[in-house]
């Protein structure tokens, strides 16, 4: 393995920029309107300049698939850098971002809130944070022995609350007679056709803040790598390290699902690819899961408005069509 | 969302009229006067005062403009719009539950309908924040049916047709109502799925559609579609089952079925080939409801409409009888001597002449 610099390190995520940028592209030619090229090029050039663009090419371009796009690359980026964050704390390759129960608290939120306040659209989103922190929180104290944060127990009390919440769900779906429970599915799938209810000014600040928060750990992570004890003697704060990581993870995951719900696979298999491709080095795997993590989802969300147009998929059943055989197939690649 | 966004989508769509009407004086648009409406869900949604383009995102929706006779202003449709012919060649926007917004946008529509029953809240909402004005239904009885038909051909600025329409319903209904007069409902379980077994919940239309049809349904739940354990239908014993669908030969295969299948064939009705196949109509809440009505009527009580109307008897016990829950007993023997000779009825001898 290359010795990590900063120029390595610009170069990779600099390329990776430029390969969002042209699946951003791909992302905004796409879709159940057939848009030539041309007109595309026209339009964008035309929005550079400040031109007028046609009304058509308007809404559908800039009002509807762009900042979908935009959310798409929020929501990927933050899967991506907490499924590294929660692979790295848990020392466990199968960790994920929902692994720890934070989607299932934050599903549980979200039909709370559909049956109590039906009508308050800005609920559902808020009410599905608060679930995801109160689940977070709960594995948190359950996962905690000695008074530290313990990978294995936390591993576990992750699924089994996740597994808890999840019956709580089906019973509240199977008894309830709300009929607004019918775009619970969609949620609980994983869609992003929904916009979110806070401006992405306000998402990118959080997103940023969680990805910056587990970046300043990225060296501690390094070491991490070689067990709890052997960082500690070498001078890693390792509860420090363990909480930031926790609470920074579980806030991108939290963001991340209020806005689209349980989008999975992007978590598990981003990392996964690019600590093939560049290595285990955190302070360049953080950076370019973010990047890697938003061209994911940028493209599996294009797929999704296209492949059975014009009836879309939720982008959680694209991203678990292309990321199960992906995973099986990295999967037998370790094996070997 | 919508709330916050409404005063801002309306802005929009003002200003979008405003600048529409300045520089082309015959837009081809609107007319550039818009009018407030109230949809069935509470929202208020500005239609403009010539809708001549409209995209029906539910099959029961695009049943109801063709029937009040603006079928040719349907400018896109669900994927689901089988109803009528002319429907089926018009663009599709998608699935009811998950249609591609653009697709919609792309059609120019000056009115989007949607219905509660098919339609996801969000699809609404989002059409809304795009300004495109979104008309939603939704009815939970016969009653409901028919009024939202005349709030929706009201909002279109067709009142008149409306009301001929929902007139010419209410008078078959009421003729229906006479010819059941006194007729003991029949104790009936409508399958929507039989695997697991799912039916219908007593706020739904379609369990109000069956106290018209002379049926009253054995299980009464406040879920509209819940799922019921097929133990509890073996102790009530429907007299009659009926399956709701529009996959024929699926279901036609399924009845033939169900001697067979464990439970089922512990249920007199399959016993005794008391099962109806009943098409899509029984489902959507558009004029044709009337159509499912009526023949779930004549299938119930064939006997009602062999003889002449029965002269008028004094104090006829009308809907309040067919709403009534006799014992159940006495009621299965009784109807027992003479179940209609059914299309199914048909099926199940000719199956047992095979065997």
């Amino acid at each position: 393995m290359k010795p990590l610099t900063a120029r390595r390190v610009w170069l990779i995520c600099g390329g990776m920029l430029a390969a969002l940028l042209v699946s951003v592209l791909i992302a905004l030619k796409l879709g159940a309107v057939p848009i030539p090229a041309t007109d595309l090029a026209l339009s964008l050039a035309r929005a550079l300049v400040g031109a007028e663009i046609p009304a058509d090419h308007q809404l559908i371009i800039f009002e509807m698939r762009l900042p979908r796009i935009l959310l798409a690359i929020l929501v990927g980026a933050s899967l991506a850098v907490a499924g590294a964050g929660f692979q790295a704390l848990l020392r466990n390759p199968l960790a994920d971002p929902y692994v720890l129960g934070v989607s299932s608290g934050a599903a549980l939120g979200a039909i709370v809130s559909l049956v109590l306040l039906p009508r308050v659209a800005l609920a559902s989103p808020v009410a599905a944070f608060l679930g995801a922190v109160l689940a977070t929180t709960t594995v948190y104290f359950l996962g905690r022995r000695g008074g530290q944060l313990d990978s294995h127990t936390l591993l576990l009390a992750g699924i089994i609350t996740a597994s808890f919440l999840s019956a709580v769900i089906m019973f509240l779906m199977t008894t309830l007679p709300s009929s607004h429970l019918r775009g619970m599915a969609f949620w609980l799938m994983g869609d992003l056709s929904v916009a979110p209810p806070v401006s992405l000014s306000v998402l990118f600040m959080l997103v940023a803040a969680g990805a910056a928060a587990i970046y300043t750990t990225a060296a501690d992570l390094n070491l991490l790598l070689a067990g709890e004890l052997e960082a500690l003697h070498l001078g890693v704060e390792v509860n420090r390290v363990k909480l930031v990581v926790y609470l920074a993870a579980s806030l991108l995951t939290g963001v991340a699902v209020s806005v689209s719900g349980a989008v999975g696979y992007v978590g598990l298999i981003v990392p996964h690819l690019l600590r093939l491709v560049f290595g285990h080095d955190y302070r360049l795997l953080i950076p370019t899961a973010a990047i890697g993590g938003a061209i994911a989802l940028v493209l599996a969300d294009a797929l999704a408005r296209t492949i059975v147009a014009p009836t879309e998929l939720p982008v959680g059943a694209m991203t678990a069509l292309a990321g199960a055989p992906m995973f099986i197939y990295l999967l037998r690649r370790r094996m070997h | 969302m919508f709330d916050r966004l409404r005063p801002a989508a309306l802005c929009l769509f003002l200003a979008a009229l405003a600048a529409e009407a300045q520089p082309a004086p015959a837009a081809t648009k609107t007319s550039g006067a818009v009018r407030s409406v109230m949809d069935d869900t509470g929202r208020t949604v500005h239609v403009p005062a010539q809708v001549r383009r409209i995209v029906s995102l539910a099959p029961s929706l695009t049943e109801t403009l063709f029937a009040l006779g603006v079928g040719d202003r349907v400018v896109g449709v669900s994927d689901y719009c089988n109803y009528p012919a002319a429907a089926r060649s018009r663009p599709r926007v998608g699935a009811p539950l998950n249609p591609s917004l653009e697709s919609i946008a792309a059609l120019q529509p000056d009115l989007v309908v949607a219905a509660k029953s098919a339609n996801r809240r969000e699809t609404v909402d989002e059409l809304a924040r795009f300004g495109l004005a979104t008309y939603a239904t939704d009815a939970h009885s016969v009653e409901q049916v028919l009024t939202s038909i005349e709030h929706l051909a009201d909002a279109l600025g067709i009142a008149e047709a409306g009301h001929q329409l929902t007139g010419a319903l209410r008078a078959r209904l009421a003729h229906l109502q006479q010819q059941l007069a006194g007729r003991t409902p029949r104790r009936v379980l409508l399958v929507v799925w039989h695997e697991p077994l799912i039916s219908i919940g007593r706020n739904t239309f379609i369990a109000d559609a069956l106290r018209y049809a002379g049926a009253s349904h054995v299980i009464e739940t406040e879920q509209d579609w819940p799922r019921l354990s097929l133990e509890e239908v073996v102790r009530v014993q429907p007299e009659y089952l009926l399956f709701a669908g529009d996959h024929a030969a699926a279901m036609a295969s399924l009845l033939a079925s169900l001697p067979q299948r464990p439970g089922w064939r512990k249920l007199a009705a399959v016993q005794q080939h008391r099962t109806l196949l009943l098409d899509e109509s029984i489902n959507r809440p558009s004029p044709r409801l009337l159509d499912a009505i009526e023949t779930i009527a004549r299938q119930l009580h064939p006997e009602a409409f062999q003889q002449k109307p029965a002269p008028p008897t004094p104090a006829a016990p009308g809907f309040a009888a067919l709403r009534s829950c006799a014992p159940a007993g006495s009621r299965t023997r009784a109807g027992s001597a003479d179940w209609p000779v059914s299309a199914y009825a048909e099926v199940n001898r000719s199956r047992r002449a095979e065997r």
